[in-house]
């Protein structure tokens, strides 16, 4: 028998758990990479750089609907159609939208078969494990892949790429920094971790090893714009454990010297500063790439009869 | 970044705006642009298979930021810190559907820079028979007019209006003329039409007739492009009025000394072609109670005055020789007890017949030289319309006896054209300052030739092409006889009026920019108007520019007649 769809009636949004990278708890930190701990303090601000080419890279996803598959075996299995796409800006004087991709795919346990809409088609993707959290996870994993895709593409002969969200899997990419905007937990304790209270516009952290399933150079660093409380506008950049220690010094310079002119400001951005202007709007693109949501929604539920 | 667009494509319909049949917008290809009064076409399937082509004009173009969502994202653009395109698009008016479906084009469909052939069925010129060159486009394609809607068959008249100086209305009813005359579009007819032209201001169109030798090659390539020669007119009588207190009246000119006859009328021709209430043609006539004496006194003129051989006449046995002496003798009619009631008429009040007494001889300083007796050869100064084109100056006159020249002219023309009782050959009238001889209010001798002229002229074959600054000051019925509208630069308070309702919004704001040269030309089949540029004028406006005169000279004597 055919694989029968049958779509969702709630929001797809209902109830499933957010998917922003939840951080790891377990960690092992080594603090003294640049400078002893006991002599942590900020590392003052860069002149400004501007690198010929500069490179974001972002992602986004959405689930379009929450369905349950029926091929006739059971039990009737939980699948979710998302739609997400990732792409680049592109800094060279002007800045521009470089390479867009955009993938629909069809989530769900075993061996779903693609789905044809008059939206698009959605690719199949079976996954291991039944259960949202699988699904969710699975779609998270392949925006990672695709980021990666597009970086691998366009990053050649950028002086550094900026991708959005921590380096995990991307750490293979040259001159490419993972830049963290958010931070439930705070890892470091004691002096580095009131040498980033203290820290001023523009100033970063000494560099240190950050180890959770894999390994990478961390440093914190301020972005200018209105202090309202000790960790305002910090975000932490991390680079591949791979690089020598001048090597990755340089780069936490270069993006000191270089991120602060991409902060945004409190009256455009409601993520400001950290969400840097560049992102932001790369990810306005990427949403409309996607698509109109109540379109897509309208397709699907064409195409499951 | 959109598909590449299949050849000549210079972008698509996009879907963000509504696509209406009458309107729609189109984004602009890579390196493609558009810009006002370019013609477009493309083409839509219908369901059943047949396809319609859509032609259109470009009415409005923009660009925008795509990706900016606050102004001063420009700054962050610029700086190359927000990513952002930049996105052209162009507003099209359709103008044709063919074959007639009006179906909306779909988004998506691509839009093409129509030329040649295309071009012409855009602007329907495909279908005009007669196609009367009006002007240029901006890359110098000539525009048309259908000589239909101009000569009677299906429309008459022509309105331009636009403000002083820059609106370039004389000279472009002048280049009309010019290329009526000179494009071959009258055919076989061109010899016998004829056009009575009025110079009011200035001495800019003495000189009609001779090359404008200061013609720039540039200007000539765009006569050629019209299938025009450029050069002069070839025919043209002028006459001026006589200088005052000039007993030998002399053309009243100063830039040119021959080949312009002065005109007058002698008191012969006024009695007996009653042209008193010409005299009376002001607004403040209007209303008045003397309108009765009027009547009666052109009626006692042409009874009782005998016309002698030099132009003046006799009556119950006196002299009169010039017009003073008229007013004076018609006032003594009025005024005396004996002949009062025969000259104004019974029961006409004291103070009627002392308003109508006091009007006469205000008008007398400004006309006694247009109206005397007294003259040798009085024929030689009767406006004739021999040649081509006929220019009447009055620029030296006040308003008064220019109202009394346009009106005596007028009447002439329309009763003569009256009696021909043929369309053909075509009489073309040139007027400017229409709101004097025409206002919107009150009621004139003058006025109501011209509201005849623009109802029956079409049928008589005479063809008003009429100038003012603001149409709103003019006779409604005049503008809403006129086929061929025409704006220059407009006032902005005047384009909003709704005697401008012909123009589109666009138009309208369009019509306040406009420089010397460029006008704004609606006519009936054309559902939007053109916007057409035309050269300088390839005939001389001044002494300066004037080729010398080829050919005899033998009409340039301003003596002559007096011998
Ligand atoms: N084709 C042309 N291109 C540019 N300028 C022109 C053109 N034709 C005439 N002009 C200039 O424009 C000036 C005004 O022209 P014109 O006398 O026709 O204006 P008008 O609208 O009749 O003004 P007015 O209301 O004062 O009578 C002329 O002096 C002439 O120099
Ligand atoms: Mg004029």
């Amino acid at each position: 028998m055919a694989q029968r769809v049958a779509i969702e009636s709630w929001d797809p949004d209902y109830g499933v758990p957010s998917t922003e990278h939840t951080e790891e708890t377990d960690v092992e930190i080594d603090v003294g990479v640049e400078v002893p701990e006991d002599r942590w303090g900020p590392i003052p601000a860069r002149t400004e750089q501007r690198p010929e080419a500069l490179l974001f890279i972002d992602g986004v996803r959405r689930i379009d609907a929450n369905a349950w598959l029926d091929d006739g075996r059971i039990p009737v299995r939980q699948g979710m159609f998302a739609s997400f796409a990732a792409g680049a800006v592109r800094v060279v004087e002007q800045a521009h939208v470089d390479r867009v991709e955009v993938r629909r795919t069809l989530f769900a346990p075993g061996n779903p078969e693609a789905f044809v809409t008059r939206g698009g088609t959605y690719e199949p993707f079976g996954v291991a494990t039944p259960g949202a959290d699988a699904l969710s996870s699975a779609l998270q994993e392949r925006l990672g892949d695709l980021e990666v895709e597009v970086a691998s593409r366009v990053a050649d002969n950028a002086d550094l790429v900026v991708v959005d969200g921590p380096l995990y899997r991307r750490a293979h990419l040259p001159r490419t920094i993972g830049y963290v905007k958010t931070h439930r937990v705070q890892h470091l304790k004691g002096r580095p971790a009131e040498t980033i209270a203290v820290l001023a516009a523009g100033e970063r952290t000494p560099v240190f090893r950050f180890r959770t399933s894999w390994t990478r150079h961390a440093w914190y660093l301020r972005l200018p714009g209105p202090k309202a409380h000790a960790w305002s506008g910090v975000v932490r950049m991390e680079a591949t454990a791979d690089l020598a220690l001048d090597e990755t010094l340089a780069m936490a310079n270069l993006t000191a010297g270089v991120l602060p002119r991409y902060a945004s400001e409190p009256h455009k951005d409601p993520r400001a500063p950290q969400n840097l202007y560049p992102i932001a709007g790369l990810e306005r693109e990427l949403r409309r790439r996607l698509g109109d949501a109540v379109y897509v929604d309208r397709a699907l539920r064409a195409a499951a009869g | 970044m959109p598909e590449a667009l299949d050849t000549l494509g210079v972008g698509r319909v996009l879907g963000t705006d509504d696509a209406t049949p009458l309107s729609f917008w189109v984004a602009l290809g890579p390196d493609q642009y558009l810009q006002l009064d370019d013609v477009v076409a493309l083409e839509r399937l219908l369901p059943d298979g047949d396809t319609v082509r859509i032609y259109g004009l470009v009415t409005e173009v923009r660009a925008r930021h795509e990706g900016a969502r606050f102004d001063s994202d420009v700054f962050l653009i610029e700086d190359g810190i927000l990513p952002a395109e930049v996105s052209q698009a162009a507003q099209i008016l359709a103008t044709r559907f063919e074959p007639e479906v009006f179906v909306p084009p779909l988004p998506g469909q691509p839009v093409y820079k129509a030329e040649g052939d295309e071009r012409d069925m855009a602007l329907y010129f495909d279908g005009m028979e007669k196609r009367l060159p009006a002007g240029l486009t901006r890359d110098d394609e000539p525009l048309y007019a259908n000589l239909e809607f101009l000569d009677g068959s299906r429309g008459a008249h022509v309105n331009i209006s636009g403000i002083s100086g820059v609106a370039t209305k004389t000279t472009y009813a002048t280049f009309l003329l010019y290329s009526l005359f000179r494009s071959g579009v009258l055919g076989g007819e061109a010899i016998n039409t004829k056009a009575l032209i009025y110079n009011v201001k200035g001495e800019d169109l003495l000189f009609l007739d001779r090359d404008n030798r200061e013609l720039e090659d540039e200007d000539r390539d765009r006569y050629q492009r019209l299938g025009l020669p450029p050069g002069a007119f070839d025919s043209v009588d002028f006459y001026a009025s006589p200088r005052r207190d000039d007993p030998i009246a002399a053309p009243d000119v100063s830039t040119r000394q021959k080949g312009v006859t002065s005109y007058f009328w002698t008191l012969s021709e006024f009695c007996a072609e009653g042209l008193l209430p010409f005299v009376f043609a002001d607004a403040e006539d209007d209303r008045q109670q003397y309108t009765i004496i009027i009547h009666n006194v052109v009626a006692k003129l042409r009874d009782a005055a005998e016309g002698l051989p030099d132009g003046g006449i006799a009556i119950d046995g006196e002299t009169i020789t010039d017009f003073e002496s008229l007013a004076r003798m018609i006032a003594d009619r009025l005024q005396d007890d004996l002949t009062s009631a025969d000259w104004a008429g019974r029961a006409i009040g004291q103070g009627t017949v002392n308003a109508f007494v006091r009007r006469l001889f205000g008008a007398v300083p400004h006309l006694k030289h247009l109206i005397r007796g007294n003259v040798p050869n009085p024929d030689r100064h009767r406006i004739q319309r021999q040649a081509q084109v006929t220019v009447v100056d009055t620029h030296n006159l006040n308003d008064r006896a220019k109202r009394f020249v346009v009106g005596v002219t007028l009447r002439r023309a329309f009763d003569e054209k009256e009696r021909a009782g043929q369309q053909r050959p075509l009489l073309f009238v040139v007027l400017d300052e229409l709101n004097k001889y025409a206002p919107r209010e009150g009621s004139s001798p003058i006025k109501e030739i011209l509201v005849d002229m623009s109802e029956r002229g079409r049928s008589l074959g005479i063809i008003l092409i009429g100038a003012q600054q603001t149409a709103s000051e003019v006779e409604r019925r005049i503008v809403a006889n006129s086929s061929l509208r025409v704006v220059g630069r407009l006032d902005a308070a005047e384009a909003g009026r709704d005697e401008y309702g012909f123009l589109p919004a666009v138009h309208r704001q369009r019509s306040t920019i406009l420089k010397p040269g460029t006008m704004i030309l609606s006519q009936p089949e054309l559902p939007i108007p053109l916007v057409t540029q035309f050269p300088f004028p390839a005939w001389a406006t001044r002494a300066s520019e004037a080729a010398p005169a080829k050919g005899n000279d033998d009409g340039d004597d301003p003596f002559r007649g007096l011998s």
